[in-house]
């Protein structure tokens, strides 16, 4: 089965067929390379079967000669009358005389002869075996012996044809090569088919894939056997499909919470206007429903502010900047700032800990992320009410800030989704203290974004935030 | 003063114009890039507002054509993008000052001031208004004959109020300047609120005329008529 594999387009070949090619090409080397060698090893040990015979055989022919009453060399051709083998009954006989006279010569030669005159030392001490040509061209195994009988030197010579040997080595090889390409047929045909079957969960797995969009984005491929290398990648698709799965519902309920938030201060504007032009209003009217409108205006622009932000950090073009600064210190300056407002709530804010707590980490982004929390903290702590502040070194080596204050905590269920854009615990909670919803996702991205830690668990009274980034050590 | 505004939306170029000229600016409109650096090139203006994305030539490169040209009269750029390399470029470019949309006017109109003013002038020591009057150097305030006790943040609105006097402060400003705070975000203007009531509550609420005012939806003002 001629192949012919040219790289390049070997490529673009499905692989059940790139396979089903290598077993082919591999095997069929091997079938040829096994002939080739059994052959070998066979008319190898055939010719040393010939030879054998033949020395068997010339020792036979030394009892078999004998001088006629006339003085010409003859034969007792009874003894082949219970030959054993075939191989006797082949075998070409030639005597002659040293000085190359022909003695004797048996039928089967007829007129021909075993090579022409002896060459010196032939057959003496050993048989000589050799190949010569006789006259019809085919090649003939020939060993010689001195020997001596009646006082007169001879040569016998014993020819066997060669011919024999080589047509067996043929008839082998010719069952092997009438053998080999339906061998190849079977092969290829089963190969190619082990190759589809242990593909096909592949195949399916592809169609199934291409079919998955953004619309159906919960299917998933099927796995035939989790065990193995094609379960193992259709495992890791399925993983990504969930990861992807995920980050799109995600997006699609940030899209569809962000034109919520949008909207709202938008009907505002519009129904403040609006019922503003129904009438004749005065002045000072007019210059408050303006006011009102911009009102809204500064709304959907921090709300916007804030979309931006988040959309830059998830795409990752705010890079935080490293520098080391007291924990402490920043602490001071967020609490001075904030401060006033839990005042007007008459709360107050405790700040204890360690005070010599060096944090390497963005100093911008750590400030805003603590204000976030630290406005939350103002927010849902009773008129009255008291914060915590600690800041220290946390577990080995996490400078940490816990912020805890004195609110109606956070149930459990919402604690995970806290952190989420837009979550609101209560969905009936006032813009007053609702804020834009995206406070605390901007305080975690910007923990994060600095390979720091936010948590959240309820302690003692209520909320406490603990924010950790790695700590400093000179 | 003349001012040139380079801007391509109409409505928003209209009501830079109105807003400057109220504040008695004489202001001329280009509505494309083109034309505001022929108009810049022919014309004698004090200043020019420059829109960056403007349709053809944009604003950085009619900036940069313009420096060539050596005009030399103070620019503001106006972009509605806030990234910060925006914000170098238009610096390197020859840009005097930079303000992202959407922009509170009375911020519009302090820069204005600043650039047309070439730098803040000081303070002047001594300010007063209807019958409150502020010391910087002594850091103190009376009104009337009665002293009142101020927190140095109060005292620092304060200040930066008669600064501005009879002109809209708005938050954004007052974030920049007296909190010196880049990163603008809803608790400060919770806490800007806070400290305005407070410094309300100390000059204005025993007295008479009401001086800091609140313009609703603007920011606040410290004039003696409530016009």
């Amino acid at each position: 089965m001629p192949v012919r594999v040219r790289l390049p387009s070997a490529k673009s070949l499905p692989i059940r067929t790139r396979l089903t090619i290598w077993y082919l090409c591999v095997l069929g080397t091997v079938l040829l390379v096994f002939a080739a060698v059994t052959a070998s090893v066979l008319y190898w040990q055939l010719s040393r079967q010939l030879t054998r015979f033949a020395i068997q055989d010339i020792e036979t022919i030394e009892g078999l000669l004998f001088f006629d009453a006339r003085g010409n060399l003859q034969q007792n051709e009874d003894y082949h009358n219970h030959a054993e083998s075939r191989k006797i009954l082949e075998r070409l006989l030639e005597v002659i005389s040293p000085d190359g006279t022909l003695l004797y010569r048996n039928w089967r030669l007829s007129t021909d002869r075993l090579g022409g005159a002896p060459f010196p030392a032939e057959g003496a001490g050993g048989y000589s075996p050799r190949t010569i040509h006789i006259r019809d061209g085919t090649p003939v195994l020939v060993v010689s012996r001195r020997h001596v009988m009646g006082g007169r030197p001879l040569i016998i010579r014993v020819g066997y044809r060669k011919d024999t040997v080589s047509a067996q080595i043929w008839q082998f090889l010719t069952a092997s090569f009438t053998a080999l390409p339906l061998a190849l047929s079977l092969i290829a045909i089963f190969g190619f088919q082990v190759a589809r079957r242990s593909l096909a969960p592949m195949v399916d797995m592809a169609r199934l894939a291409e079919q998955i969009t953004a619309e159906n984005l919960d299917r998933r491929l099927p796995i035939a056997n989790p065990g193995d290398e094609i379960g193992h990648l259709g495992r890791v698709i399925n993983e990504l499909l969930d990861r992807l799965d995920l980050a799109f519902a995600q997006l699609r309920r940030f899209t569809s919470d962000a034109s919520h938030e949008l909207r709202t201060p938008l009907a505002a504007i519009r129904s403040v206007g609006e019922v503003s032009l129904q009438g004749d209003r005065t002045s000072e009217q007019y210059r408050d429903t303006i006011g009102s409108m911009l009102e809204e205006v500064t709304r959907l622009t921090s709300l916007v502010e804030n979309l931006l932000t988040i959309s830059r950090a998830d795409a990752g073009q705010i890079e935080p900047r490293f520098s080391v600064f007291s924990l402490r210190e920043l602490v001071d300056e967020v609490v001075s700032l904030v401060e006033i407002l839990a005042e007007e709530y008459e709360q107050k804010i405790l700040v204890t800990g360690d005070s010599g707590t060096l944090v390497r980490g963005d100093r911008l982004l750590l400030r805003q992320a603590l204000i976030n929390v630290l406005h939350n903290a103002t927010k849902y702590s009773p008129v009255g009410g008291k914060i915590t502040i600690w800041t220290g070194v946390s577990g080995s080596d996490w400078a940490t800030v816990r912020i805890s204050d004195t609110g109606p905590g956070i149930a459990a269920e919402h604690r995970d989704k806290i952190f989420q854009r837009f979550y609101r615990v209560t969905e009936g909670r006032t813009r007053e203290t609702g804020g834009s919803g995206l406070g605390l996702a901007i305080a975690q991205w910007s923990v994060l974004a600095q390979g720091g830690q936010i948590t959240v668990e309820n302690a003692g009274e209520g909320a406490t935030f603990a924010i950790a980034l790695p700590a400093y050590k000179s | 003063m003349r001012i040139l505004v380079i801007e391509d939306e109409r409505k928003l170029a209209t009501a830079i114009k109105d807003g400057l000229e109220s504040d008695d600016y004489s202001v001329a409109i280009a509505y494309t890039g083109e034309d505001g650096f022929y108009l810049l090139c022919k014309q004698a203006f004090d200043l020019a507002i420059l829109d960056i994305m403007l349709p053809g030539r944009d604003g950085f490169e009619i900036l940069a054509s313009l420096r060539e040209q050596g005009v030399k009269i103070p620019i503001l750029l106006l972009t509605a993008k806030d990234t910060l390399e925006d914000r170098v470029r238009g610096l390197d470019t020859g840009a005097d000052d930079y303000l992202v949309k959407p922009f509170a006017f009375p911020e519009l109109l302090a820069r204005v001031r600043a650039l047309l003013r070439r730098g803040v002038v000081p303070a002047k020591l001594r300010s007063r208004l209807a019958d409150l009057q502020i010391d910087i150097l002594e850091r103190s305030v009376k009104r009337g004959d009665s002293v009142i006790e101020l927190t140095a943040k109060e005292f620092e609105i304060l200040e930066y109020l008669f600064i501005h006097q009879g002109r809209v402060v708005s938050r954004e400003m007052l974030a920049r300047d007296v909190w010196k705070d880049t990163a603008r975000q809803t608790p400060l203007d919770n806490v800007i609120d806070v400290h305005i009531n407070h410094l309300r509550r100390k000059i204005d609420e025993p007295f008479k005329p009401k001086l800091l005012q609140t313009v609703r939806g603007l920011g606040f003002v410290l004039r003696e008529d409530s016009r």
